[in-house]
């Protein structure tokens, strides 16, 4: 009798001992088999700083394009073109594609990346901002010369170049807010950039580590004077 | 006042001698290349008679191949 | 006006003429060059006189040509020549001459009597200091007495200072703001390789193929270097690969940006490790060759109490014991710790292992102000000597630096507590050489090192040090946890001397302020982050009674007794200097360049032998010094190995909890330079970057309601701070991140940051610190 009794707490004590084994091997198997899996991740986008690079993959090429001097842009024709400096453009031609033609189909074809047009015997402005494809939601077509009244809205002057800079030769700053422009290949390099702001190395992509913007007129910024002197 | 470019190739191992010879005239800046056989040539004169009268001295230099202009410039002032 | 514009535009029209000629003749002629003309300036820039200098502010040591009329700095040029920068600058460098001419420039000696400043003369401010510094000495002693340099002290500043306080007085009380920047560095350098500073040099960049950027952004804060990657990018399809805890511009210029959790690129530079070993991409016989494998102490601490003190004790492990530790830094582990996707870690190691793919990592504050900041360098060294990628053109680890002559003058001359120009003190026979050459009984040079930066701050707090002279740096704008050391200074019974160009935080704490000679309004040398060192002479006359650092430490060490060791004559005192500094380098390893070489080029890289810069070390086909037969020689430790060292990922010394939910990070801006106390004064800058400001993650700012502009509190167990808020701005930190530049001394972000450091290195951590963030 007790030597089954014996065998039976033997066993008994055997079998608890397999089930608590069991169960903690059970359990620590379920803690490796639970790994989340980091996901990869979304690199968040900031447009001012990002987009100065979109074009700069043509960078190269700018830079071997001849200067065709019979079809240059000026500042002035630039500037013609716009209500006020920082207005967007108006269309100084007939759409190509008429009334209802949108974005990547239409102005895109041309505006996306320039280039020369027989038609207007001129070379495409390349757009800064051509995610937007909604073009004429902000840019109309020029249909008549005339005005309906005649208007008393002041044209602010716009910035010169050549007297941007703080020293002989050294970089000029940017004289223009950078919203929906922040891409500096478009306008000053390429054959339809006006030939007063064409960029002499658009191999140079890093823009902004040389020209800085001038943030004074939009907030008034005096030179620095330190206040918390003792 | 036309302000000119050109690409100026002196006959072969003369550079020197052309870079000389361009230097007399005070209309013109000179910017030798370091290591190609070419100088590049920027005239700017006050009149178009003027560059025209510079060209032809330009031209007669004997150490001179071809001048080929590349870009022309003219300003009212 | 109408004149001058004419001009202008004739001038401009002008260049115009010249660029399509010069285009022209490129079409034909690829691969022309036009340097005189680049050189003398396209619209050629009336009569200035233009003479070379390496540039004032970063470590890039960028040379720039500055043209100066009638005694006035007025333009800067990149220097055509200089291989360093290729004739381009930053926005900084092409404006640095006007932070000369800030209207409130110190040009005269300022004392401090019944609180205001009373004007002395030179001579009476420098008789004071003198006499002040004896005095201290009598009274309590040697180590009462002080100097606080930077990374911005020419090589014969910092080895004036370390000749008088080291040689002379008997102190090792020197230390210099790099132990800030640069320390971790050395001694990753140190215990890796035995040496300091780089094996490879700049030119590495036109051969390697992928770019790992190490918590470095670059594009702002190293901007010319970076503009040569981008520009082999352009020429050659090289990748650039940012790995960063924030998205920057430099993000937004990479190939492939990966962001990580603070401090945890500890666990998946190990990771990299064990997918190169795991992956059979280990270059054996270069491992076999030339690398032994050691492992240190861990749990070591984080520097924040008093007299806190650590040595490492290195036990070298066999490969086998190597293998078996990275198991716990598996991909999957890694990622776990690091938020990184596993795909990415193994994207990273496979450019590492690629046999084919040249790679260099770069780096800078990111890793070196990182509270296991020496583990971190030693583990990219790891990466880079398992597959032997290294010491050879293309495959580079390079450490860059901050300042321009950290390496020069902090790192080279020595102005560190434990360092001597040759070796460090505690070394018997590095004090015999080094007090032969000074001319001094040796023992004088006590072997014992006194205070690191942080316990320095600490002492004057305490009342250790009683006498601190601070030069060229602004510590009461830089030092974290600033209340503590500023309330320190301010005591009533502590001497501070500050000599600095304009007034600064600093100078508002000094008993006597000294007015600086800045730059090129004296002569003398920088180092640069690859090893290059950089003569300017003087061009300008100083304002008032400035005087070079140079000089204002000869004039005290002749006043205190020790003209024989101060010889120097007025009109060459900075040859004489350099050549007596030369001697403490002599040999393959790190002799230096002749003055008349640097003189007539645009520097030169040291070891400097036989007439040659050594562009890449420890490789026997350019380094001289290398004498083992093999094809690679790592010569700074005793047999001749590299050490790849096994080192765990260990959490931050102050981690965001419930109460403080984020983590502060702080840093740079390309505008401006460190502290900002030049270039705030140059108003180009200014007006592109006026103020300081936070930045916050769009999803937290919308959470909190936080619009861009509004002011937002910020408040650490330490301080606390009231900034606009940046929101997808300059840059975007991760969720539950914020970022702060530190240039604004009006915001003085500092107040707040943690005063923990690497425990070997000494070196603050910056970017880590639990913060609240409230809007108000």
């Amino acid at each position: 009798m007790k030597k089954r009794l014996g065998i039976i707490i033997i066993l008994t004590l055997l079998f608890a001992g397999f089930v608590a084994n069991w169960g903690y091997s059970y359990k620590q198997g379920l803690k490796e088999a639970y790994t989340p899996i980091i996901k990869e991740q979304t690199i968040p986008t900031i447009s001012s700083e990002k987009k100065v690079f979109e074009r700069s993959s043509f960078g190269l090429k700018y830079l071997d394009m001849p200067i065709d001097s019979n079809h240059q842009r000026s500042l002035s024709t630039y500037y013609s073109n716009r209500a006020y400096p920082g207005a967007p453009p108006s269309i100084p031609h007939a759409l190509v594609k008429g009334e209802r033609g949108m974005g990547g189909k239409a102005c895109l074809q041309c505006h996306l990346n320039g280039g020369f047009t027989k038609k207007f015997n001129a070379y495409a402005p390349v757009t800064p901002h051509p995610e937007m494809i909604n073009c004429r939601q902000c840019h109309v077509a020029q249909v008549v010369g005339t005005t309906f009244k005649e208007t008393n809205f002041y044209k602010m002057e716009a910035a010169t170049a050549g007297n941007n800079n703080a020293l002989p030769e050294s970089p000029p700053v940017m004289p223009h807010p950078l919203q929906m422009r922040e891409n500096c290949l478009s306008c000053h390099a390429g054959p339809a950039a006006p030939k007063e702001i064409r960029v002499t190395h658009p191999e140079r992509i890093n823009c902004r580590q040389c020209h800085v913007s001038n943030t004074s007129d939009m907030v008034q910024t005096e030179v620095f004077t330190r206040t918390n002197n003792n | 006042m036309p302000i000119k470019s050109y690409l100026a190739h002196p006959h072969s191992g003369m550079k020197e001698e052309l870079v000389l010879a361009l230097s007399q005239f005070s209309e013109c800046d000179i910017f030798p290349s370091e290591n190609k056989d070419v100088v590049i040539l920027i005239t700017e004169t006050a009149t178009t008679d003027e560059d025209d009268k510079l060209t032809e001295k330009i031209q007669r230099i004997s150490s001179l191949k071809l001048l080929a202009m590349v870009s022309g410039f003219n300003s009212p002032n | 006006m109408d004149h001058f514009k004419n001009i202008n535009r004739r001038k401009f029209v002008k260049q115009m003429a010249l660029l399509s000629a010069m285009s022209a003749a490129a079409t034909m002629f690829p691969g022309i060059i036009f340097a005189e003309e680049q050189e003398k300036g396209i619209p050629a820039g009336a009569n200035l006189d233009w003479k070379k200098a390496p540039c004032r502010f970063c470590g890039v040591g960028c040379g720039v040509l500055i043209g100066t009329e009638n005694g006035k700095a007025v333009a800067v040029k990149g220097d055509p020549k200089s291989p360093v920068n290729k004739g381009l600058c930053c926005v900084k460098g092409y404006h640095s001459i006007m932070a000369l001419y800030g209207k409130d420039r110190l040009t005269k000696p300022l004392v401090k009597k019944n609180g205001t400043y009373v004007e002395t003369s030179m001579k009476e401010a420098l008789d004071l200091v003198a006499s002040k510094m004896k005095e201290t000495i009598s009274e309590n002693g040697k180590d009462s007495v002080a100097i606080y340099g930077s990374g911005q002290w020419t090589i014969p500043d910092g080895y004036a200072a370390s000749k008088l306080f080291k040689g002379c007085i008997g102190t090792n009380n020197v230390e210099a703001n790099a132990r800030l920047c640069m320390a971790t560095a050395v001694t990753g350098f140190l215990s890796s390789f035995g040496l300091d500073e780089p094996m490879g040099c700049y030119e590495d960049i036109d051969y390697a193929d992928v770019f790992v950027l190490w918590g470095n952004n670059m594009a702002e804060m190293h901007p010319v270097l970076f503009s040569r990657l981008l520009d082999q990018r352009l020429k050659r399809g090289v990748k650039i690969i940012d790995f960063a805890t924030r998205t920057t511009r430099t993000s937004m210029a990479s190939d492939k940006s990966i962001l990580f959790k603070p401090q945890t690129d500890l666990a998946v530079a190990n990771a990299i490790c064990y997918e190169i070993i795991h992956n059979g991409w280990m270059n054996k016989a270069f491992v076999e060759e030339h690398c032994n494998f050691s492992k240190g102490l861990t749990n070591m601490g984080y520097g924040l109490e008093d007299n806190y003190a650590f040595t490492d004790k290195p036990e070298k492990i066999s490969f086998e014991d190597y293998k078996t530790f990275l198991n716990d830094y598996t991909p999957e582990k890694a990622a776990q710790i690091s938020g990184v996707s596993v795909k990415d870690i193994k994207l990273l190691a496979s450019y590492f292992g690629d046999p084919n793919k040249k790679v260099m990592s770069l780096w800078c504050m990111g890793m070196n102000q990182h509270s296991r900041g020496t583990w971190v360098n030693n583990l990219v060294y790891n990466i880079h000597l398992l597959t032997g990628k290294i010491s050879e053109p293309g495959n580079s680890p390079f450490s860059l630096t901050g300042q321009p002559s950290a390496c020069g003058t902090v790192r080279e001359v020595g102005t560190l507590t434990h360092k001597l120009p040759h070796g460090v003190v505690a070394n018997k026979k590095h004090r015999e050489f080094a007090a032969k050459i000074w001319d001094v009984p040796v023992e004088n040079i006590s072997p014992k090192p006194t205070y690191h930066t942080v316990e320095m701050f600490r002492a004057l707090d305490r009342g250790d040090i009683r006498f601190m002279w601070i030069q060229v740096t602004n510590p009461f704008v830089s030092m974290p946890k600033l209340n503590r050391y500023r309330a320190g200074a301010e005591k009533d019974d502590r001497f501070i001397v500050v000599s600095d160009v304009y007034p600064t935080p600093t100078t508002d704490v000094a008993d006597v302020i000294l007015p600086s000679a800045m730059w090129v309004e004296r002569e003398g040398m920088y180092g640069n982050s690859e090893r290059r060192t950089q003569y300017f002479e003087q061009m300008l006359e100083p304002p008032g009674e400035a005087m070079s650092d140079t000089m204002q430490l000869i004039e005290v060490a002749k006043r205190m007794g020790f003209e024989k060791q101060f010889y120097y004559k007025d009109e060459t005192h900075i040859e004489e200097i350099y050549n007596e500094y030369r001697k403490h380098h002599e040999g393959d390893k790190h002799n230096m360049a002749p003055l008349e070489v640097l003189k007539s080029q645009p520097g030169a890289l040291w070891p400097y032998v036989n007439g040659k810069s050594t562009k890449w070390r420890y490789n026997a086909k350019y380094d001289p010094a290398c004498s083992n037969g093999k094809d690679f020689h790592f010569y700074g430790l005793p047999d001749g190995k590299a050490v790849i060292w096994q080192r765990p990922y260990e959490p931050a010394a102050e981690e965001p909890d419930e109460e403080y939910p984020f983590w502060l990070g702080t840093g740079r801006v390309v505008e401006h330079w460190h502290t900002g106390s030049m270039t705030r004064r140059i108003p180009v800058l200014h007006q592109a970057m006026p103020k300081a400001y936070v930045e916050l993650h769009p999803d937290d700012a919308k959470r909190m309601q936080i619009k861009n502009g509004d002011n937002v509190k910020l408040t650490t167990r330490r301080g606390q701070i009231i900034l606009p808020a940046a929101i997808d701005q300059r840059g975007i930190p991760a969720p539950m991140q914020v970022f702060v530049p530190f240039f604004d001394e009006s915001k003085l972000i500092n107040e707040l940051t943690l005063d923990s450091f690497c425990p070997i290195s000494k070196e603050p951590d910056y970017k880590k610190c639990a913060v609240k963030v409230e809007k108000v």
